[in-house]
């Protein structure tokens, strides 16, 4: 079925107009039945599920049984100060969010429902790493749904970002209530990987930059561990803008640490040592707008060279400096201690691949081996195991697809590396695989060989080669429009809808597309299918 | 759902065993387009170079595309290879390793070549290689311009294929001529601080030449004004009598000129790679007569040199194709003695052409293909190294490389341990029509 603005039952226009200002009055008492109001054939409920979150859904009179639930991305669990921008102003809310888009741009909801879609989703109880509230309210808001919707046959779980995890851990702990899966740039993975990112790259600008930025050892004091996460935000958004500032002579923070100021006495450029922290860790060395290829006029030749790939692993460091800050607390309050740790990591092994591609911008092979000695000799995050040991039960993942799956992910993310999308990828090839071996078996036993179903399809929002504006000064101009492929899960109301349709369309037909059709279908959006195609897998599990 | 029954299933494998069985009697079937690998037609083969046409190494690799080119042109009038002829696409990638891959990604995806051919840089070619995943994908890499030694590594680049002698083999017939002609004299190295200086070290470490100055610089860095002063008021410190340049051209123009500012006289020993007047005098003429004296290392016959058959053909060639306004130079002939590999592992692939085939010939017959260079080839079932030695010479105030003694005496070793030994290596001639 195409979703489209083609004239349904139910207009277009009635449905925005009730999407955007019709407020449905939300019982306040927990699992109470949910206020529901029509208007113009559209009906849109609101309620509070068992555990106090808040949810919403919209369907309209020629719904068709297919309900698409939504899991918003991340939100932290405390609130920022404006003083802390661009961080903050932030605070803190569980608002539901029934759809992607859905506090900027409701063409998604509306286009869905009024195509005869419904469409739900959870504010969640919780904000932060919250993925048991996540699947309760899931699992809840599909019950309520189908009790106002008895029609209801399909359900197609999509998520954004961490809420992409939702959707996945949904699928497979309850692959009885749902029927499809879109992940949207999905954050996490089961083998602590994200965390260790996160890790590793707060330790490294921590031990280069600043010694007195945290990168674990939260305050079981709420209060406390709100405000050394709010320090620690603003120490980290301090050390980038000095940084920033000598981008180009290449001066130190006054905050570095004694290996930091050595470095500085050798002639190591500070950015040398910031790639080298961000190659450490796997952050992109394409950002929103650089682009890693282009310079400004009169240094168009080395400022690629030179300059770029730390400029881009800076703008990119700030969420992911900050974001790791955030969940690394949230991480440890839940778990019940630190939970990072790099006393065995050998980061010197980590950069060594990169070290010619980006040899001018790390200074050469000596700089980079002073950089390491450096970080050799800093003292390392040692985590609680009882902590460790918890942390897949809060962000694990199997990423067993049993379900058909569509995942739409950017290359050059800005703080959720692509690499969870080549694990998904990778892991699905091995489930694959076995599953033709395990029918090749039955074969011989039955006579009869149906090759399995593939349930997996990536499209790539690839990173357009050249998008970098300078500013008359020659730094990039950070006013222009992101590039393709960048930032975090920038994707468009139509990518969204694509991937709806493409989902949809497979589940009538019983198998995803494959080939031409599907290459068409994602170049129309501005995405790429290409099988063949790989990012480079967590630096933490090369 | 593909269904088939257990009947169908014995059915098929009896047949493929056959198949295995036979494949060497059946045979050569024509071709199927609808089978072919992407870049070939029944008439056409499609292939692709990435390369610096602009940007900091521009000056002279530019020029290797279009030699390339020509040659190929003259293959095509010649009626191609097998009946097919020969179109080169060609990208800028400015020398940057991220645009390298992004034009790896466009010849491969968008214009769907065959192989791609002379791709320049170690880390431009170990960038675009990891990241198209050429390996996975099965597309060849034939004869990358670039010394680093890993690329000879068949289990870590299967589907790469070395053309110049590495590095490190460099750095060891570099060191044994060093260790003979200045004893007792006082040694600098100046080397780009990435896997191509770490190959040459590594060269040098393995022939026990140790130097009283090592002075290393990051690839690209020799284009900061800074970088070629502060060499050479190290080199003075040190008081300096022989240096060794193991970097690219630009970089012998900075030092060359900057020693030449200062009034600073050594003995200067030219990497091959850096020793390339017309890239030197694209930054000024007046640097080129301050190669004059500085020792030079080679593989290929001197561009000079008009009795050389390969030289006399490629200059036909060249000439034809551009006339007499560009320069008959290094660039050029390594432009061309890539494109003339290329034709001839094209060749030895035979009709059925496919990227598996490709490969398969150059392990099993590259050794033996002509090719201009006066070392002996390096390709096997189990390493993919191209030519395999030097010869040294004398770069006078022109520019040209002219042989030590008068004649070409080439020395050749490996990427390891093995000594470097004096060449009996005898080319084989110039194949009729330069084909």
């Amino acid at each position: 079925m195409k979703i489209s603005l083609k004239s349904r039952i139910v207009s277009v226009l009635a449905v925005t107009a009730l999407a955007g200002t019709v407020v449905v009055g939300a019982p306040t008492a927990a699992n109470a039945a949910p206020q529901c109001a029509t208007a113009s054939y559209v009906t849109q409920c609101a309620g509070v599920g068992a555990d106090g979150a808040p949810y919403s859904f919209i369907a309209a009179a020629n719904f068709n049984g297919t309900v698409f639930l939504y899991s918003h991305g991340v939100r932290p669990p405390i609130d920022i100060p404006a003083t802390l921008a661009p961080v903050g102003p932030y605070t803190k809310t569980n608002a539901a969010e029934p759809g992607p888009l859905a506090t900027s741009d409701l063409s998604v909801i509306n286009k869905l429902v009024a195509a005869g879609y419904g469409v739900a989703g959870s504010g969640f109880s919780r904000q932060g790493i919250n993925a048991t509230e996540a699947l309760a309210a899931n699992k809840e808001l599909i019950a309520t749904f189908k009790t106002k919707f008895p029609t209801t046959k399909t359900v197609i779980a999509w998520g954004v970002s961490l809420g992409a995890m939702h959707s996945q851990k949904l699928a497979e702990t309850n692959p009885d209530l749902v029927d499809g899966v879109i992940l949207a740039c999905p954050g996490a993975n089961p083998q602590d990987a994200l965390m260790t990112y996160f890790g590793d790259a707060l330790w490294g600008f921590k031990a280069l930059f600043d010694p007195s930025i945290m990168v674990g050892g939260y305050s079981t004091d709420p209060d406390t561990r709100r405000d050394q996460q709010l320090d620690n935000v603003k120490k980290i958004l301090t050390v980038l803008g000095k940084l920033s500032a000598g981008l180009s002579s290449g001066a130190w923070p006054d905050t570095a640490s004694p290996g930091g100021k050595l470095l500085q006495s050798k002639g190591v450029p500070s950015r040398s040592a910031l790639l080298a922290v961000g190659l450490m860790a796997g952050v992109s060395t394409r950002s929103k707008h650089v682009d890693g290829t282009s310079g400004p006029t009169g240094n168009a030749e080395t400022y690629p060279l030179a300059i770029a790939p730390a400029v881009a692993v800076l703008e990119n460091m700030g969420a992911t400096l900050n974001y790791g800050t955030l969940l690394i607390a949230d991480g440890e309050l839940l778990a019940g201690g630190k939970v990072f740790d790099n006393t065995k990591t050998d980061y010197a092994a980590r950069v060594a691949a990169d070290a010619d591609l980006f040899s001018f911008a790390l200074s050469g092979n000596t700089a980079v081996t002073g950089i390491m000695d450096v970080l050799a000799a800093a003292p390392r995050e040692t985590a609680d195991p009882a902590a460790v040991a918890k942390i897949p039960g809060l962000v694990g993942l199997t990423g067993k697809i049993t379900k058909p799956t569509i995942i739409f992910q950017a290359e050059s993310e800005e703080f959720v590396p692509a690499s969870i999308v080549q694990w998904y990828i990778d892991g699905y090839a091995e489930q694959y695989a076995a599953a033709k071996m395990a029918a090749l078996k039955a074969a011989q036993k039955s006579g009869s060989y149906a090759l399995p179903a593939s349930n997996l399809v990536v499209l790539w929002a690839k990173t357009a080669a050249k998008y970098s504006k300078f500013t008359a000064a020659g730094t990039p101009d950070l006013t222009a429009t992101p590039g393709a492929g960048t930032g975090h899960c920038l994707f468009t109301a139509a990518q969204w809808l694509a991937a709806a349709d493409l989902m949809t369309t497979s589940l009538q037909q019983g198998k995803l597309p494959r080939g031409a059709k599907l290459t068409l279908a994602a170049r129309k959006v501005g995405l790429t299918y290409d099988s063949k195609f790989r990012v480079p897998v967590f630096k933490s599990l090369q | 759902m593909i269904r088939i029954n257990r009947r169908k299933l014995i059915t098929t494998s009896a047949v493929l065993a056959i198949a295995a069985l036979t494949v060497a009697a059946v045979p050569a079937q024509a071709f199927n387009p609808s089978m072919a690998d992407p870049g070939i037609t029944g008439s056409t083969i499609k292939l692709g170079i990435t390369s610096p046409l602009t940007g900091i190494a521009a000056p002279g690799y530019s020029k290797i595309p279009g030699a390339m080119k020509a040659y190929f042109d003259y293959v095509n009038t010649k009626g191609g290879v097998n009946g097919r002829k020969i179109t080169l696409v060609s990208k800028d990638d400015q020398y940057i390793p991220t645009t390298a891959v992004a034009k790896a990604n466009e010849l491969i995806l968008r214009d769907r070549v065959f192989a791609l051919v002379g791709t320049l840089g170690t880390a431009s070619t170990k960038a675009l290689t990891a990241s198209t995943q050429l390996s996975k994908r099965g597309v060849p890499s034939l004869f990358v311009n670039t010394g680093w030694s890993g690329f000879a590594d068949k289990k870590a680049y299967p589907t790469t294929f070395s053309i110049l002698p590495s590095y490190q083999m460099e750095a060891k017939i570099m060191a044994k001529f060093i260790k003979k002609e200045y004893t007792g004299k006082k040694l600098a190295l100046i080397y780009q601080d990435d896997d191509f200086g770490r190959d040459a070290l590594a060269g040098f470490k393995t022939a026990g030449l140790t130097f009283d100055t090592y002075i290393p610089y990051a690839s690209g860095s020799q284009a900061l004004p800074a970088t070629g002063a502060g060499w050479i008021s190290k080199l003075k410190t040190a008081g300096a009598e022989v240096t060794v340049l193991f970097g690219v051209s630009s970089a012998s123009t900075a030092a060359l000129a900057n020693a030449y500012g200062a009034g600073f006289k050594t003995q200067w020993v030219l990497g091959s790679v850096g020793g390339d007047a017309t890239t030197i005098a694209a930054t000024s003429k007046n640097y080129v007569p301050l190669l004059n004296g500085a020792k030079g290392f080679s593989f290929a016959p001197a561009p000079t040199d008009t009795t050389d058959d390969y030289i006399k053909k490629f200059q036909e060639i060249y000439t034809a194709a551009y006339g007499t306004t560009q320069t008959f130079d290094n660039n050029v002939v390594a432009g061309m003695s890539n494109a003339f590999l290329v034709v001839q592992a094209l060749k030895a692939a035979g009709k059925n052409l496919t990227r598996k085939g490709l490969i398969s010939a150059i392990e099993t017959k590259g050794s033996t293909f002509a090719s201009p260079f006066l070392t002996p080839l390096g390709y096997s079932a189990k390493a993919h190294t191209g030519a395999t030695g030097y010869w040294i010479g004398t770069y006078g105030p022109t520019g040209a490389l002219t042989p030590d003694g008068g004649k070409y005496t080439v020395y050749t070793t490996d990427s390891g341990t093995g000594p470097v030994v004096e060449s009996t290596y005898k080319r084989p001639a110039m194949p009729e029509n330069g084909l």
